[in-house]
This record gives structure tokens, C-alpha cells and sequence, in this order.
């Protein structure tokens, strides 16, 4: 699909509160630029989020999903990001198997300290979004 | 492995089970049977059997049809731990759900004897009940067709497998007892006096391995025209095969591993009010009511396609007979292959969900 010029995906973000929304914090108070598509949701923990959400999203016409979690090992709940990790792992194969395609979810360990990666991520993710192209689950009304 | 063989007689296979089974029952090595009878012509249906003679007059073992995964019922009856030992007669795929039941804490088996036997497979209900005197002449269910485990798993329960793939009336039946099975029940059995089938189960080993080959390619054939339907379909092509959904739950309900008492699809969560429902409709334009069934299936299959033993129940349970069991079993099969799990195998395999390893699954 070409990506239509004045096309602004829409991306529900599910971030971490201990670790990417605190990133996205920093990014804020640090004055760093980055695209305002992103619809930032806080999360306890990325191993909180059930791949229901965003798949929710994904067919109510969200152009794009990211969830945000903590580095290996730096989980507050220990073990989270890795759970999520495997989730997000089998949501993928879900979507690739049915011919729905894995692109528009994006995983991503991004700490508190990491502002400025926050930025580059989202950065990133509007541009591969903007290549896809509008999510066409927005025009599928007999789901 | 201990192998035995139960000869056949001029009455057939069904009543030379029927009598084990029933002898099992009467010597007490259990306490109640589970085996699929048929109380009214062509329907067959399980029945917890503590009169010996219900079993030995009306149990069809054979039966090639399966009104409900037995894994379900088996489950509810053992939830909690029974004071006595029930035995249970079940097909390959009805143990490997019994066994992610067991390991979803949602049967208990210390208390069960599970007995396997072979199945080559079933056909659909309807059909059965029209010809189950003639049963030969009718196709398999596609979830039978292409079904790559014909024999009960080797190591889920410490029990005992009953064999006839490759085996005819006149050879007798094979009867193999676990290695872990109690020893008071292996000496219950092995007092019955049956000859010694070593040569029975290299004769059914050998049926087996070319049943697995024809299977084999009838999978790859099967899965690889179904994935060809949808491939590069994106969101839409799924969303065609699926837009006959009700939203009845049918399938979730036949299904023998969607263990939830209470669904989240069944909640209020999903019990839009009219704004709700006007807004959504406002911005596609329409909305289909009830609607949420394409999410219904997605979110069944990331949350349940791990453990799908591809029974093929909730094509089956469908009123409006969507093809759910090409679409859940393909998903099954890609997501088990990543984290490299195999339901039902056995006990000791953790459920994926619960566990995870710190270098896994990278790039994200």
C-alpha cells in the first residue's frame, strides 16, 4: 500500500509504569521531540497486558500497538516482561498464521533512564507505520 | 511394557473389551468405569458405570464417533479428589486434553486410571447416528482425517492401553500396561491369564508407522490449502471466514481445554451499552451485532491454542458451520512449534504461559 502523504497512524502504546512510561516521562521533561500519534495507556506491568487489548485495538482501527516493558532482569514484578514476552511471542504467530501480519505490534524493553530511546522508538514506529499504510481493520464492520 | 492380548470372539471386538473392562470393574481395581455406551440407537454417550453387566451389555469402545471430547466430563467427575479409583476409557486426543486439564488444575489424577485405545478416527454425529450399523462407508471428520497421534500417548498417565490399529478380530486385541502402572492393578490384569502380545504390538507398531505417513502428508496437504486461503488475505480474509459467528460460544464450550469458569466474553465487559454501540458504529459506519466475534476467536486462540490437542469439537459445536478447525488447529500448530510444547504429552511438561527462560524469542 503507498503510504499517503498527510496519513498520521494512531498507536495505543500499553507502557510500563515502572520502566517505559517512566522512559516516556523522562523524554517529556527532557524537552526531546517526538511524534504526538502515540496514545500512551499505563500499565502495572507489560506482564499485565493480555493480548485481548490489542487485539481490541488492532481491530477497532489502531494503526499500531507498542508495548513497553522493562529490560531483562529488571522487571518489579521479576518476572513480567518475560511472560509478556512470550505472549506477545504467540500473538504474533496468531496474527501470522492467519494471514493478518505481526508488523503493526511492536515489543519493546525500554527503561526509565531511556527518554531519549522512547523518542527514537516512537520515532521508528510512526515512520514503518506510515509505510504499511492505514490499518485495514478500520474499514471491516462485520467483525 | 507389558503386553497381553485379549482374544476376540464370535461376538466381536466391542464385547471382547466389553468384558475386560468389566472385569476390571468387578475384580475392583476400580471403583467406577467411564465408557462411551449407547443407550438409544446411533448415540453414544459416556456413562459412569458401576454395574459390570451396563458395561459388559452396552459399552462400545469402538464406537467411531464422539458426541463430546470425554476429556470434559471425565474432568467434572474427578475435580475433586474422588475417595475411590475411577477408570476411564478415552480416545488419544480425549487423554492429551485430559492431561492439560490436569495440569490447568482442573481434574485430578490421582484417583484415575485412564485407559487408552487406538482410534483411527470419527465422523460426524449425524451421519453416525443415520448409519452406525454401517459406519465403514462414512468419511472422517476433517479433524480425524488429518489427526497425527491415532494411539493414546505413552507417558501422560501410568495406565493402560488398549491396541487394534493393524490388528484383526482373529489376532485379538492388545492390552499394554504402562511400566508405572500400580503394581496391584498390573497383578490384577496379568492374573486374567491373557497370552503374552509381544508379536501383536510389532504388528500394530508396523500399522502405526505407515497410518503416521499417510497422515503426515494428509496434514502438511490440509493446513498448507488452508493457509493458502488467508495468505496475504491481511485482516479481511479472516474476517470473511468468520463472519458468520453468532457469537453462540458453542465452540468454547465443546472445546475440552477452555477452562474458564467465567469468560471473560460472557461478562459485562463486552455488554456495550447503546451509546457505546452507536459510537462504535458511527465510526466504521455499521457494526455487526452481536458483535466482537472476530476478537472472541483471536483471543481464544492466543489464550487456548497452546493447549489445543486439534480435536476438532468446536467445528463440530458450530450452528452456522464455520471451519474453526482448520483456523484453530493451524494456529496451534505454529504457536505449540514456537515454544516447542506438545500438549498433552505429559505431567511434567509446564504449560507455556506459566513459565518462561530469560534468552528466549529474540528479536522481539
Amino acid at each position: 500500500m503507498e503510504a499517503s502523504v498527510d496519513f498520521e497512524p494512531r498507536i495505543v502504546a500499553f507502557l510500563c509504569n515502572w520502566c517505559t512510561y517512566t522512559g516516556a516521562d523522562l523524554a517529556g521533561v527532557s524537552r526531546i521531540q517526538y511524534p504526538s500519534n502515540i496514545r500512551p495507556i499505563r500499565v502495572m506491568c507489560s506482564g499485565s497486558v493480555d493480548p485481548m487489548y490489542i487485539l481490541k485495538a488492532l481491530l477497532d482501527g489502531a494503526d499500531g500497538v507498542l508495548v513497553g516493558g522493562c529490560h531483562s532482569g529488571d522487571c518489579h514484578y521479576v518476572n513480567g516482561n518475560y511472560k509478556a514476552r512470550r505472549r506477545l511471542a504467540v500473538l504474533r504467530e496468531v496474527l501470522d498464521e492467519l494471514g493478518i501480519g505481526s508488523e503493526r505490534v511492536w515489543f519493546r524493553f525500554i527503561s526509565a533512564s531511556e527518554g531519549a530511546l522512547f523518542a527514537e522508538t516512537v520515532r521508528e514506529m510512526v515512520d514503518s507505520l506510515k509505510t504499511l499504510g492505514p490499518n485495514p481493520a478500520k474499514a471491516i464492520w462485520f467483525t | 511394557m507389558n503386553n497381553l492380548v485379549i482374544p476376540v470372539g464370535e461376538e466381536g471386538r466391542a464385547r471382547a473389551l466389553g468384558e475386560f473392562l468389566a472385569k476390571v470393574l468387578e475384580l475392583g481395581v476400580v471403583d467406577a468405569m467411564v465408557v462411551p455406551v449407547m443407550p438409544v440407537p446411533g448415540v453414544i454417550t459416556y456413562l459412569m458405570a458401576k454395574d459390570p453387566e451396563l458395561i459388559r451389555k452396552r459399552a462400545e469402545p469402538f464406537a467411531r464417533v464422539m458426541p463430546v471430547n470425554g476429556a470434559s466430563p471425565v474432568a467434572r467427575a474427578v475435580s475433586k479428589k474422588p475417595r475411590g479409583r475411577i477408570g476411564a476409557l478415552l480416545k488419544p486426543c480425549e487423554i492429551r486434553a485430559l492431561v492439560e486439564l490436569v495440569k490447568l488444575k482442573q481434574a485430578e489424577a490421582d484417583n484415575l486410571l485412564v485407559i487408552g485405545i487406538d482410534c483411527v478416527g470419527t465422523v460426524d454425529r449425524d451421519e453416525y447416528k443415520e448409519a452406525y450399523s454401517d459406519v465403514g462407508r462414512l468419511q472422517f471428520r476433517d479433524a480425524c482425517k488429518v489427526c497425527l497421534n491415532p494411539c493414546p500417548p505413552d507417558i501422560a498417565f501410568p495406565g493402560i492401553n488398549i491396541g487394534h490399529i493393524g490388528l484383526d478380530d482373529e489376532s485379538g486385541l492388545l492390552v499394554s500396561l504402562s511400566p508405572e502402572l500400580d503394581p496391584g492393578i498390573a497383578g490384577v490384569i496379568e492374573e486374567l491369564g491373557f497370552e503374552n502380545g509381544d508379536a501383536l504390538a510389532g504388528k500394530r507398531q508396523s500399522a502405526l508407522a505407515t497410518l503416521k505417513e499417510e497422515r503426515d502428508k494428509a496434514y502438511r496437504e490440509f493446513f498448507e490449502k488452508a493457509r493458502a486461503e488467508l495468505d496475504g488475505e491481511g485482516i479481511g480474509g479472516v474476517a470473511k471466514l468468520l463472519a458468520a459467528c453468532t457469537g453462540c460460544r458453542n465452540c468454547r464450550v465443546a472445546c475440552p481445554v477452555c477452562y474458564c469458569r467465567e469468560c471473560i466474553f460472557d461478562g459485562d465487559v463486552f455488554d456495550y451499552e447503546t451509546r457505546q454501540i452507536l459510537g462504535r458504529a458511527g465510526r466504521k459506519g455499521g457494526l455487526k451485532i452481536p458483535g466482537e466475534t472476530l476478537l472472541y476467536h483471536l483471543t481464544r486462540m492466543n489464550h487456548m491454542s497452546l493447549s489445543c490437542v486439534a480435536c476438532g469439537m468446536c467445528e463440530d459445536a458450530c450452528p452456522v458451520n464455520i471451519k474453526l478447525f482448520p483456523l484453530f488447529a493451524g494456529v496451534a500448530g505454529r504457536t505449540q512449534g514456537l515454544l516447542q510444547y506438545v500438549p498433552g504429552r505429559s505431567q511434567e511438561d509446564q504449560l507455556p504461559f506459566t513459565t518462561f527462560r530469560e534468552e528466549e524469542l529474540e528479536p522481539r
